[in-house]
């Protein structure tokens, strides 16, 4: 039973952690593979909670072709979060004066 | 400002959201006494091994209790990889060189992607042409599938799959599946109905018209995901 | 058939201690390229061990785990390849890089070749 409680809540503090990492990072191929981790730790659970259909979904799709279709499309944008050029509208103040 | 107003916001909706969920007990069976089938679940669970004869009670509700369903949901993935394509797709001409993947792989990648290739094809159509015995089906068949030929992908620069051969076969596979449903019509019953006979338990021919929709399902996933692929690996901005 | 369920919790402990030496492995090395080796080696070793002492316990299923076995004894060295190739293409720097670097050579040799 406690063996139950200490195992359940580590897989979800790597879950967590992965996800907020996944969301700070500036480098997004970071981010990417944080992604996978989430995908690999939730198929997990799902095989533990006796579902094995959910868990071989979420492991093909979640694991392999998610995360290649997102390195694909930072390829070709940009690998950094904050490099983006935005183009900003310029100022009322600037307009009325 | 706006920094605060989203922070406030989402307090917000996290509060609603945490008290809905805190009077639901999780881990309490919903199902009520099986034996008396009170709910949905009990009945589904009661009469998929007699009546139906298939061993996969989750495969059973996909394809044969809430069948229309599935098939919403094979539109959603047909809308999503044809938008893709459409915006993306652009037809090669000869000699030109805009790829993403520049190099060839290593000797070794080479001959072990030659070598293991086949092996997951064969283990993909397993799991969709079992569907109905084993854990699996076909989204889970279709994708793997589609990561084989990934890995082929990654490891020749000039592997290509022949869209006209992806479109034909994503066309008729979705084509077969509903007119097993319009069949149903024909045959005096309800739409998607089971109007095959059922076999005996775990056989391979067995529950009817689950094996032939699997099937169908599993050749259409594979031959989507496969040309998303395609499509994207396919495509270089100008930069 | 007593002999048989010895042998096979045998084959599991010593999977299970293989692939917890790896683990270690991998906490403890300092460089990218140590870690991919003792990753690579000791967690395929201890998961088909892990898959032969399984195979063990319950005999029907021993045809299966032999097929699972030499997948992964073909696939999983292959993917440690790839991604020892791409970290020194990528730029990764060795641990100690005076001592032993026996790739550089040839790197510089074949730019545009398709190796």
């Amino acid at each position: 039973m406690i063996f139950n409680i200490i195992f359940f809540s580590l897989l979800a503090i790597i879950i967590l952690a992965a996800a907020i990492y996944a969301v700070v990072q500036k480098d997004l191929l970071y981010a990417v593979i944080a992604t996978g981790v989430i995908s690999l730790v939730l198929s997990i659970y799902f095989f533990i909670m006796q579902a094995p259909d959910v868990a071989l979904t979420e492991a093909a799709i979640g694991i392999a072709l998610t995360t290649i279709i997102f390195v694909i499309t930072i390829r070709n944008t940009s690998r950094r979060e904050d490099e983006i050029p935005v183009n900003k509208e310029p100022d009322r103040e600037e307009e009325t004066k | 400002m706006k920094r605060a107003f989203i922070l406030l916001l989402l307090v917000v909706v996290g509060w609603v959201l945490a008290d809905t969920f805190s009077q639901i007990n999780f881990g309490e069976s919903r199902m009520g006494d099986i034996k008396q089938q009170e709910t949905v679940g009990a009945y589904y669970l009661n009469n998929t091994v007699e009546k139906l004869s298939v061993a996969n009670v989750v495969t059973a509700i996909v394809v044969n209790y809430r069948g229309f369903d599935t098939l919403g949901e094979v539109t959603v993935l047909f809308l999503a990889a044809s938008g893709l394509a459409s915006i993306l797709y652009r037809r090669k001409k000869r000699g030109e060189h805009d790829v993403m993947i520049l190099k060839n792989s290593s000797q070794l990648l080479q001959t072990g992607a030659k070598l293991i290739f086949p092996a997951i094809l064969v283990l993909g159509a397993y799991v969709f042409i079992h569907g109905h015995l084993t854990p699996g089906g076909g989204f889970q068949g279709g994708a793997i599938i589609a990561s084989g030929f990934l890995l082929m992908f990654m490891a020749y620069k000039d592997y290509h799959v022949s869209h006209n051969v992806l479109t034909w076969v994503e066309s008729v596979a979705g084509i077969l599946f509903v007119s097993v449903g319009i069949w149903g019509l024909i045959s005096g019953a309800t739409f998607l109905e089971n109007v095959l006979g059922t076999g005996t338990l775990n056989d391979l021919i067995s529950g009817g018209v689950i094996p032939l929709i699997y099937i169908a399902v599993g050749f259409k996933v594979a031959a989507e995901l496969t040309g998303v692929l395609e499509t994207l690996l396919n495509f270089k901005t100008e930069k | 058939m007593e002999i048989l369920k010895y042998i096979g919790s045998f084959f599991v402990l010593l999977g299970s201690i293989f692939l917890f030496l790896g683990a270690l492995g991998i906490y403890r090395m300092p460089d990218v390229y140590n870690r991919l080796q003792a990753g690579t080696k000791s967690s395929t070793l201890g998961a088909m061990s892990m898959l032969l002492g399984i195979g063990f316990l319950q005999p029907d299923w021993m045809v299966k785990m032999i097929v699972i076995i030499i997948f992964i004894a073909v696939s999983n060295p292959l993917s440690s390849h790839a991604l020892a190739r791409g970290a020194y293409r990528a730029g990764l720097s060795l641990f100690q890089k005076e001592k032993i670097d026996a790739y550089e050579k040839d790197y510089k040799d074949m730019e545009d070749k398709e190796l």
